[in-house]
């Protein structure tokens, strides 16, 4: 056990805790300014890493990663804009519970869900790296390729009051997200000849777009109402609902640890597709998208169990998932450390020194989520003639700063547009999401399994894993026709 | 048949008519979807020189998508025409706005989108803000130093401690003002 | 009100005016370059290899010269980037690009670029070499170049890359018109994604960066068949180059590398220019920048000045044919 004390020393440092501190708070504070997401500030944070010792390094950037992934949840539900592109599912629910004056309770939740979350992808990370590392690596296009059809049946369960609109909405995401250079032939695809367009819609100011200008402009375009004030002034959540809540956190954790242990897709799909989970398991179904607990919980519980999780393919096969491990790479190279199979070899102590920190990183987030909750809920006390202006303000900086360029400005504001008409017309924006991020993932895997297999169509089935995501997705389908017949034929009779 | 009629005349005070929203809006999106399908994608999307398989056509995913879309507007329409849809007690809230205060958000969004280079972060975030402020016919002299210093602050925030360079304005740098 | 606000505009526009006439008579006498700080612009996002090369490089040219920001505008490849510096303007005296293959292939593959990638830019000098190394899955049946390369005339095979237009897909397009072989591209976003489809076999070959696979080719994971440099490198020294392993497969001229190199606006002054590539030459022997090398698996760049530029103009040569036969080419 000689090791455990030389992974103590290494661990045990001021320096670290610092870290681990200022980076969840720099996470939160900055994942939670619309526009401003844990990616960006993991970008910024890495060039102050160059000169630290490696661990605390590395727990700086993970701290930010873990913190932004919470703090985008804090505006999505104060004032309906998503801080990050994960906490667009927790609008669903954590907005409206805000509106009916619940504002601290959904807050508490997404808090608390987050930490379990965190804890739960942390422990998948220690224990279970190596075999998750296995499924990831059998991971080929093909198997990409139906999960990614099983995700799309969410789209039925976040589709509002109307599938068929809801589907529209996602017809159209879909189109939009084909805009740019094609991925293989390297041709123009509905660009115009502009030159903001080739490189696809950018994310970002789709994202602010889409769900935070609506607000602006209903509030502009109806009479002045009377101001609710939203804060802490309401009841909080207890322990018996967070009882209540575990089950679904739990299963919230889980697919967010299979999703982030499988390179490239990413937290907002877990979110989504926890989120419809819990709903199709609820016996509150109906109040689903209308201010319910649960759905805030699934959200938050599936986007942050992805975080620990997305490190598994880093450490183990040194294979970043997404942009923000991709970043976390860069930094174990500036220190002269190449993750995969060698690091567990030759520099084990390092390694459990990083579990150490990560492990204290979310009982950091448990603090630093409460501070921020009770300074970020001061935003809801200020009045919408006054609030709506600076939250305007802010989306357009951050729809910038994404790629320094004002096209991205009218791109958001049109998105905006879009939005609003969707508000008015009763199509729900999530499908619209859904559908621009899981188009491209559809069509590239489409496309990479007719290349590789030469166009031999029996790669589609070609493996226990392709099987298991055939049934999950025509058992999704088969579910959702028949909720939809129910649910019209209550209609006819009501 | 006719039980059904009768509930149908009943229902139909608190219903929209044939002209009725979901209708509309479904005939809407099938011309848009007629007009991407058939004019759209043939005169925007190429078709590479070479394709190893039409599954790995640039057009075939906008072309599902563009079917997908078609398909369910109609079916939206029809839905619409058969069982229209109640009407919902928002709708009057949205009555009677002041046409000024929707001119000048409208001027707001323009202000960021032409002039945010010109007049740079700072410039037009004041000037767009005060433009909302004035939309909500805000009276108090303090809340306009706010749509001020907010920008400013901001912007400075971003500039120096997030090292992202919002634009500083073209026009003040040609004046030389800055 | 606006009446006041209406004089002091013309008064400042006055003081401007005496400003500018008075600057104009210190033109003559500019010979303190760095005025300003240095703006590095970094073509592509924040977290990436060029932007962290881009950053080493200006956090150690600050040591010698003056403050170095580095500004991320990422867009179309790096053409947008390129195209904002090329149309020059405010500030462009004191402004770097860090140019990589993208700049070169970029010219190919975005249609109607409004600059020349050669004659609208100065260049100073190249920093940093990576070389890629074509490697196949551990298990493969394949030991050399030339066994691939027999194999790939009979059967059709398939190469990954992290995105159309990369130095890594360009190189597999290289390798596919030199040995006349029916290779599929199989395109990923990243590389990242790309990795374990060549990890588990689902693809045959890859052209990657040294980085990215080093470390799969020391555990067994990927098979090294050869390096695309012309000379070996230190970091695989048993692994022949791609010239000399692909004799009589037509690879004789084979060569493709991710360069990184500083570039500015065709009007960077010249007593700017000689400052900086002397700053840059002490950088690049100095003690901190030999040690970050091997990290990235890079090598000290090799080309100065004038055959910086001619590099670059051989490079856009190279890849515009490429491009052309794997029908990229706008």
């Amino acid at each position: 056990m000689e090791n455990f004390s030389e992974v103590l020393a290494l661990f045990l440092s001021v320096d670290n805790f610092l870290a681990i501190a200022a980076g969840v708070l720099v996470g939160v504070v900055v994942g939670a300014i619309p526009g401003l997401t844990a990616t960006m500030a993991v970008a910024l944070a890495l060039p102050f890493t160059f000169s630290m010792e490696p661990v605390t390094a590395i727990l700086l950037l993970v701290g930010i990663y873990k913190g932004g992934m919470y703090g985008g949840s804090i505006t999505a539900i104060l004032i309906r804009t998503p801080g990050s592109p994960a906490s667009a599912c927790t609008l669903l629910d954590g907005y409206p519970m805000a509106q009916q004056g619940k504002a601290k309770k959904a807050l508490k939740t997404a808090l608390y869900s987050s930490v379990v979350a965190d804890m739960i992808s942390n422990v998948a990370l220690i224990f279970f790296a190596s075999y998750l590392a296995k499924i990831a690596l059998n991971f080929g296009p093909p198997e990409y390729f139906w999960l990614i059809c099983f995700s799309l049946t969410i789209i039925v369960s976040v589709s509002g009051s109307s599938v068929v609109k809801g589907l529209i909405a996602a017809g159209l995401g879909i189109i939009v997200s084909t805009i740019g250079l094609d991925a293989v032939y390297g041709t123009q695809r509905l660009t115009f000849d502009n030159y903001n367009l080739m490189d696809r819609v950018s994310f970002i100011p789709l994202l602010i777009g889409l769900f935070a200008i609506p607000e602006v402009i209903e509030f502009y375009t109806s009479k002045v109402a009377p101001h609710i004030r939203t804060a802490v002034s309401g009841a909080s959540l207890t322990w018996k609902e967070f009882k209540g809540l575990l089950k679904t956190i739990v299963r919230g954790s889980v697919i967010g640890v299979i999703i982030g242990a499988i390179p490239g897709t990413g937290a907002t799909s877990a979110a989504f597709i926890s989120y419809s989970e819990a709903k199709r398991t609820s016996p509150r179904k109906a109040n689903f998208g209308k201010g319910e607990v649960e759905g805030v919980a699934a959200a938050e519980s599936g986007n942050n169990g992805v975080a620990g999780a997305t490190l598994i393919p880093l450490l183990s096969l040194g294979i970043p998932g997404d942009v923000i491990t991709a970043i976390i790479l860069g930094a174990f190279m500036i220190h002269g450390l190449t993750p995969g199979p060698v690091l567990f070899q030759e520099n084990l102590t390092l390694v459990y020194a990083l579990f150490c920190g990560i492990m204290v990183s979310s009982f950091v987030l448990v603090f630093v989520g409460n501070a921020a909750i009770r300074y970020f809920s001061l935003i809801a006390d200020i009045p919408k003639t006054i609030l709506l202006p600076i939250v305007l303000m802010f989306c357009i900086y951050g729809a910038y700063a994404v790629n320094n360029s004002t096209f991205d400005i009218g791109l958001m504001l049109a998105f905006g547009v879009l939005g609003f008409v969707f508000n008015r017309t009763g199509i729900a924006a999530a499908p619209f999401l859904i559908g621009f991020i899981l188009g491209p993932m559809f069509e590239d895997n489409l496309r990479r399994t007719m290349l590789i297999s030469k166009g031999d169509l029996s790669i589609f089935f070609r493996g226990p894993i392709t099987w298991v995501f055939i049934l999950l997705t025509v058992a999704s389908l088969i579910f959702a026709i028949r909720r939809y017949w129910v649910a019209r034929k209550e209609d006819a009779l009501a | 048949m006719e039980k059904s009629e009768l509930q149908f005349a009943a229902a139909s005070e608190s219903h929209y008519g044939r002209c009725n929203p979901n209708s509309i809006l479904g005939g809407t999106f099938s011309i848009l979807a007629l007009g991407f399908l058939f004019y759209v994608i043939p005169a925007f999307i190429e078709i590479p020189a070479y394709m190893q398989h039409p599954l790995l056509s640039p057009r075939f995913l906008p072309q599902l998508a563009g079917w997908l879309v078609l398909a369910l507007s109609l079916l939206l329409m029809i839905d619409g025409l058969i069982k229209p849809p109640k009407r919902s007690e928002t709708d009057e809230f949205r009555r009677g706005v002041p046409i000024m205060r929707q001119v000048l958000m409208v001027a707001a969004g323009i202000v960021y989108v032409l002039f945010f280079e010109e007049l740079g972060a700072i410039g037009s975030g004041v000037l767009a803000s005060v433009l909302l402020f004035l939309a909500s016919g805000l009276r108090t002299i303090w809340v306009y130093a706010l749509a001020i210093i907010f920008p400013a602050v901001v912007t400075l925030l971003f500039i120096y401690v997030l090292n992202v360079p919002l634009p500083p304005g073209t026009l003040w740098e040609s004046l030389s003002l800055i | 009100m606006l009446k006041f606000v209406k004089s002091r505009v013309r008064n400042k526009f006055l003081y401007a005016l005496t400003a500018v006439s008075l600057s104009c008579g210190g033109l003559v006498q500019a010979d303190e370059w760095p005025e300003d700080n240095i703006r590095l612009v970094v073509p592509y996002s924040a977290g990436g290899t060029t932007d962290l090369l881009s950053r080493k490089v200006a956090d150690l040219l600050q040591k010698e010269l003056t403050t170095v920001v580095v500004e991320n505008r990422p867009g179309a490849g790096s053409t947008v980037a390129t195209g904002q510096l090329a149309r020059g303007g405010r500030g462009s005296d004191h402004m770097l690009l860090m140019a990589s293959p993208g700049h070169t292939i970029g010219a190919s593959l975005y249609p109607n670029l409004r600059y020349d990638p050669v004659a609208d830019f100065a260049f100073v000098r190249n920093v940093i070499n990576i070389p890629n190394v074509m490697v196949v899955p551990g298990d493969s049946p394949y030991n050399t170049v030339a066994e691939f390369v027999e194999a790939a005339r009979k059967q059709e095979m398939s190469f990954s890359s992290p995105g159309i237009g990369s130095s890594v897909h360009m190189s597999g397009e290289l390798f596919k018109n030199l040995t006349q072989t029916q290779l599929v591209h199989v395109p990923f976003r990243g590389s990242g994604e790309a990795l374990p489809a060549l990890l588990s076999g689902d693809v045959d070959v890859a052209f990657e960066n040294m980085p990215t696979v080093y470390p799969h080719i020391q555990s067994g994971k990927l098979k090294a068949l050869a390096v695309t440099t012309p000379s070996a490198s230190e970091f695989l020294p048993d692994v022949p180059t791609m010239q000399d392993a692909g004799k009589g497969y037509g690879l004789e001229t084979y060569e493709t590398s991710a360069w990184f190199g500083l570039i500015a606006h065709k009007s960077f002054p010249e007593e700017g220019m000689v400052k900086l590539q002397a700053a840059l030459d002490k950088v690049m022997a100095g003690e901190e920048f030999t040690k970050f090398l091997p990290q990235f698996g890079a090598e000290a760049g090799t080309v100065v000045g004038d055959d910086f530029r001619q590099f670059v103009q051989g490079e856009v040569q190279k890849w515009s044919d490429v491009a052309e036969k794997a029908n990229l080419k706008r």
